[in-house]
């Protein structure tokens, strides 16, 4: 999987691609934790061009919430798809991942 | 039609990170072949069907020596799948509840099992054998 990155200043937004598994959810679930470790603890995981979650996906999205709140920030997502919609419901997930429709209202406050 | 609602879908190879892409591609194809499918349908079903492929290449023994074979079939009333694999035998925790809001692993039996109607694995001589099935137009626990 590619992401992308974009430091937009208050917020960094990181673009993942294709399947977030098992294979990409540990280089992204890494590059959160340097970001955070580097005070940059606003993200926003814009999964527009993500066409499926496994449980390795969300995994990595409630380590990386973690790991932003424990720095006083705190990880969003946005644009998520049907999939990933159907999995963070069924998962339970939605109650502290809920999906912001947008990067822009993802972001509102930051 | 009753032909092609016989069909089985096959893939065969080793149980490696590489392979999750062939099983995306034949759900991919056997949903393309049946267009009545409903999309959900096969949604949650690939989901499924991942997660207990995702099993196999997590924990199967020796690692990266495991072959597996998925055979996928499609009829008026379910999507069926079922995946054998040359791992060493598994007990899987079956039925256990959704891991809390702040687990970070524990959550892919207990998803496959929401959005399956069956879900089934029996240890045939030296061969796991999962069996998968879902009602189309079963509506999931929410």
């Amino acid at each position: 999987m590619f992401y992308e990155e974009k430091d937009a200043g208050g917020y960094v937004a990181l673009v993942p691609e294709g399947k977030f598994n098992l294979v990409s959810a540990p280089p992204l679930k890494a590059r959160i934790d340097d970001l955070v470790r580097e005070g940059k603890a606003r993200i926003v995981v814009d999964l527009s061009a993500v066409d499926f979650i496994d449980s390795s996906g969300l995994g990595a999205l409630i380590g990386g919430l973690k790991a932003a709140r424990q720095q006083g920030g705190d990880l969003r997502i946005a644009a998520a798809g049907d999939q990933v919609k159907a999995v963070l419901k069924l998962t339970n997930l939605d109650r502290i991942l809920s999906p912001y429709a947008t990067v822009e209202e993802a972001r509102h406050g930051w | 039609m009753a032909g092609e609602d016989d069909e089985t879908y096959v893939a065969e190879g080793f149980a490696v990170p590489e392979e999750l892409d062939t099983v995306h591609a034949l759900l991919a194809q056997a949903a393309a072949d049946h267009p009545d499918v409903d999309p959900t349908d096969v949604m949650l079903f690939e989901t499924a069907v991942i997660e207990i492929a995702n099993n196999v290449v997590e924990y199967g023994k020796p690692e990266g020596e495991v072959r597996w074979r998925l055979e996928l079939s499609i009829d008026d009333e379910r999507i069926a799948a079922e995946l054998y694999d040359t791992g060493q035998e598994f007990t899987p925790g079956m039925g256990a509840a959704m891991p809390g809001e702040d687990a970070e692993s524990g959550r892919g039996l207990p998803l496959a099992e929401a959005v399956l109607d069956k879900i089934e694995l029996e240890r045939v001589d030296d061969t796991n054998h999962w069996r998968m099935v879902r009602r189309r137009g079963h509506v999931p626990q929410a």
